[in-house]
């Protein structure tokens, strides 16, 4: 595992050729296995990243919350929430739902691609954890670019595979390069798979320099919503409701694609029943703020926060039926919406909650979202053995058709399940090549 | 002046203050002025006297200027913020909207404190050398008003040549194209003749211009005692470009040395803007500054109080020529003021965001998500 070193054009360029003559040493390592001798010991990595008192828990929670400006409290909730499912079965059993149906196909083989670079964003740990075993897990060298705001987590598991299986460590390499450097990402970026992770522009830059015949996985950024249904909003349990929801909201400051940025309230009286998801919301995320503090935040983030939170009071005074709730600081916002509008979200603990009176004002408004919407919290509608026929499951499969890749229970937007089609794809097989061989 | 009574003394008193030949800094003036205006629109803005008996300020409660609440720029995109009857309206100015759906409007029922604001003030900033009455070639890199009757900046360019430019000058966007070829026959003539000139357009407009004058291999030769004025962002376009990179472009490709390229900060909301200092203090460091009349602050969006001088905060500007709307705006941008060697204040400067930032997180903001769909 490299160091990582200060910045300069040619030594960027030199780390990233050495660690790219390592990976190539080491592929026979890796190919000289079959799937089950890596999914072994990776299994036994994630196994030790689940628990907490292991040493690569211990470190990440040491080295993460300065690095990437959590508070360390969160960074424990979301490790803790986030791998708790995340273990060796569950990795096997996502490769016999991806792998499985090759396998007694003696014509079809998986070839893994010679190297796999990933470009990874972002600062939360979970999906780096994910990102850097998967190519491995189909048998692929990979080289690992951590992001800019994340510079501990791929080293760790880097490090933890290598302690664990040597042989293994010795086919992932993490390495510092920076965008600006054009020859060390054109180098970086001319494996045969590239897996990148960020903005659309980063997306779009990435495409622009791979070469056809190079396979590009993208993910780009993507958002998360919560939609609640009268249910959910009449009943004693919208405290209960509220808590869940401002974990999903707290957790990771509302960074990840999975947090929810907006709230849509579906009710016959959308005002008032926004209005007490609301109020509600904002007590939970006071306590919330009590047990896991936001991080730190920049002036021009906070300034965002303080220029959203006096957008929505002059829209107020400007007669809009709109309610601002904000705590000292920046520190948290919940804003109820005078419509299904979107706007502009600053994130970090920034909450719209929009009040609607059916399910065809909330497809209007969900409309914009396209292809960027991710994640659906869903409550509040009645639930029935038949799930296509209850409303719960209606309303599910219109969000489907919206978009969204993954409906869960509020309260559970942080930890998906490890073979959660990201996007709506497979995980391993866009990182694969097959080859089919005809008979005759 | 404002058609109300009510406002006009007011109005009056201020174009007085603008036509003064010498500028002045006068804190009791200025004092007087904003809290007799934050008076006129607490009374006569509905919207604004709700935002700020949100905040428990009123003209009772406000000893200073600095307790005037200020709305955000981003309210003129949902509010029609005037402190007269909408339908005295005279003209209307809109922001270019390239971020966002909707763009924000400033409504006007008297062109006179906009016009005497921008003059002197440009005057001062760009032309500080001139005797009054000199007349200047401007070449605009914008539409005429009369193409883009609601841009502001189009409007202030229509103002600059009537009052102070010379007969050759004119606009070189044209039906929403730029004419390049025609700018730089005018520039070449010029050089000609050593007849210097004033290249006034938008930071984008200009990145056109440069881009065709590197696709053809040319390079222009602005005769010396020509300067440039550049204004607005880059926000929402195709391409971000630092500034600093900028000006060693349009230095490069232009001849206008990088001490005679000035910004200008302004934006639709405002009646006055401010000017880099570069041509009335060329040995000082580059800051902005603006006309007495306007004030600037910088918040901590924290706590809403001012930050220590010279620490960053939001910009905000009380500018007295928006007497028709609201006099206190909280912009978008993060600032900090310039201080001498002796720790007194000299000017301020607004801080760019670092173009090679990493976004802050894989969840979008709703804002670049829907800039990305048009």
């Amino acid at each position: 595992m490299s160091e990582p070193t200060p910045h300069d054009p040619e030594s960027s360029l030199e780390r990233v050729e050495a660690a790219i003559r390592r990976l190539d040493l080491a592929r026979p390592l890796l190919w000289g296995r079959s799937i089950e001798e890596v999914l072994e010991p990776l299994g036994a990595v994630l196994d030790q990243w689940r628990d907490p008192r292991s040493r690569w828990r211990r470190e990440l929670l040491h080295q993460h919350p300065e690095a990437a400006g959590f508070s360390r409290e969160t960074v424990e909730a979301g490790l803790k929430l986030g791998l708790k499912e995340w273990s060796a079965s569950a990795l096997r059993e996502l490769v016999e739902r991806e792998l499985g149906p090759l396998q007694g196909r003696p014509a079809t083989r998986l070839v893994p691609f010679a190297r796999t670079s990933v470009l990874l964003a972002g600062s939360i740990p979970n999906p780096t954890l994910l990102q850097c075993l998967l190519p491995l897990l189909v048998r692929s060298p990979t080289l690992v670019r951590p992001g800019s705001r994340d510079p501990v987590t791929a080293r760790l598991v880097a490090a933890s595979i290598a302690a664990l299986d040597p042989e293994l460590g010795r086919c992932i390499e993490v390495v510092d390069c920076p965008s600006t450097e054009a020859p060390a990402m054109q180098r970086f970026l001319a494996s045969d798979c590239v897996v990148v992770s960020g903005s659309d522009e980063t997306i779009e830059e990435v495409r622009r320099s791979v070469r056809p015949g190079q396979r590009l996985v993208a993910y780009g950024h993507k958002l998360s919503i919560a939609v609640l249904g009268p249910e959910a909003t009449r009943s004693d349990d919208l405290g209960e409701l509220a808590d869940a929801l401002s974990l999903d909201v707290a957790l990771w400051d509302q960074l990840g694609c999975l947090s929810p940025v907006s709230i849509f309230v579906i009710d016959p009286e959308p005002r008032p029943a926004a209005s007490r998801v609301a109020e509600a919301l904002f007590e939970a995320l006071s306590r919330r703020e009590a047990e896991m503090p936001r991080g730190r935040v920049d002036a021009e983030v906070a300034a965002a926060i303080a220029r959203g939170r006096s957008e929505a009071d002059m829209r107020a005074a400007g007669g809009q039926p709109v309610e601002v709730h904000a705590s000292m600081g920046t520190r948290f916002s919940v804003i109820r919406e005078a419509g299904g509008q979107w706007r502009e979200s600053p994130l970090h603990r920034f909450v719209r909650v929009h009040g609607l009176p059916d399910l065809l004002s909330l497809s209007e408004a969900l409309l914009p979202l396209g292809r960027h919407l991710s994640a659906v919290a869903l409550a509040g509608f009645e639930e029935s053995a038949d799930p296509d026929q209850a409303a719960f499951g209606s309303v599910a499969r219109l969000l489907s058709e919206l978009g969204a890749s993954r409906i869960c229970r509020p309260g559970r937007m942080q930890c998906p399940p490890l073979g959660w089609h990201h996007d709506g794809r497979p995980l391993l097989l866009p990182i694969a090549r097959i080859a089919d061989r005809e008979s005759g | 002046v404002s058609a109300d009574p009510a406002r006009a003394g007011l109005d009056a008193r201020l174009l007085d203050w603008m036509r003064k030949k010498t500028w002045r800094r006068d804190d009791a003036r200025f004092e007087a002025l904003a809290l007799e205006l934050f008076a006129f629109q607490y009374a006569h803005c509905a919207a604004y006297r709700r935002f700020c008996d949100g905040r428990g300020r009123t003209p009772a409660s406000v000893r200073a200027w600095t307790e005037i609440p200020a709305v955000p720029t981003g309210a003129f995109k949902e509010v029609v913020l005037t402190s007269f009857p909408p339908e005295r309206a005279v003209h209307v100015f809109r922001t270019s909207g390239t971020t966002t759906r909707t763009r924000g409007s400033l409504h006007l029922d008297t062109l006179d404190l906009y016009e005497a604001s921008l003059l002197p003030t440009f005057r001062r900033h760009l032309l500080p050398e001139h005797a009054p009455g000199e007349r200047v070639r401007f070449v605009v890199v914008a539409p005429s008003p009369e193409e883009a009757p609601d841009s502001s900046l189009s409007h202030m360019f229509g103002v600059l040549l009537g009052a102070i430019g010379s007969a050759r000058s004119g606009y070189d966007v044209i039906g929403g194209e730029l004419g390049a070829e025609s700018l730089i026959e005018q520039v070449e003539a010029c050089r000609l003749t050593g007849e210097p000139i004033a290249l006034l357009g938008t930071a984008f407009a200009f990145v056109h211009l440069l881009e065709h004058l590197e696709a053809g291999g040319s390079k222009l030769a602005c005769p010396p005692g020509s300067r440039l004025m550049e204004t607005g962002g880059f926000k929402g376009r195709a391409r971000e470009m630092p500034r600093k990179e900028l000006y060693d472009w349009l230095s490069n490709r232009l001849g206008v040395p990088q001490t005679r390229i000035v910004n200008q900060y302004g934006m639709t909301e405002l009646g006055s803007q401010f000017y880099d200092s570069v041509l009335v203090d060329p040995e000082g460091p580059r800051r902005k500054l603006g006309p007495p009349w306007a004030r600037v602050r910088f918040i901590d969006p924290e706590t809403g109080a001012d930050v220590k001088e010279g620490e960053v905060g939001m910009v905000v500007i009380h500018d007295l020529a928006n007497t028709g709307s609201v006099a206190a705006l909280e912009t978008a941008d993060l600032g900090r003021r310039v201080l001498d060697e002796g720790g007194r204040p000299i000017g301020f400067e607004v801080l760019g965001r670092d173009p090679d930032a990493e976004a802050r997180g894989c969840s979008i903001a709703a804002d670049a998500m829907l800039a990305g769909l048009r």
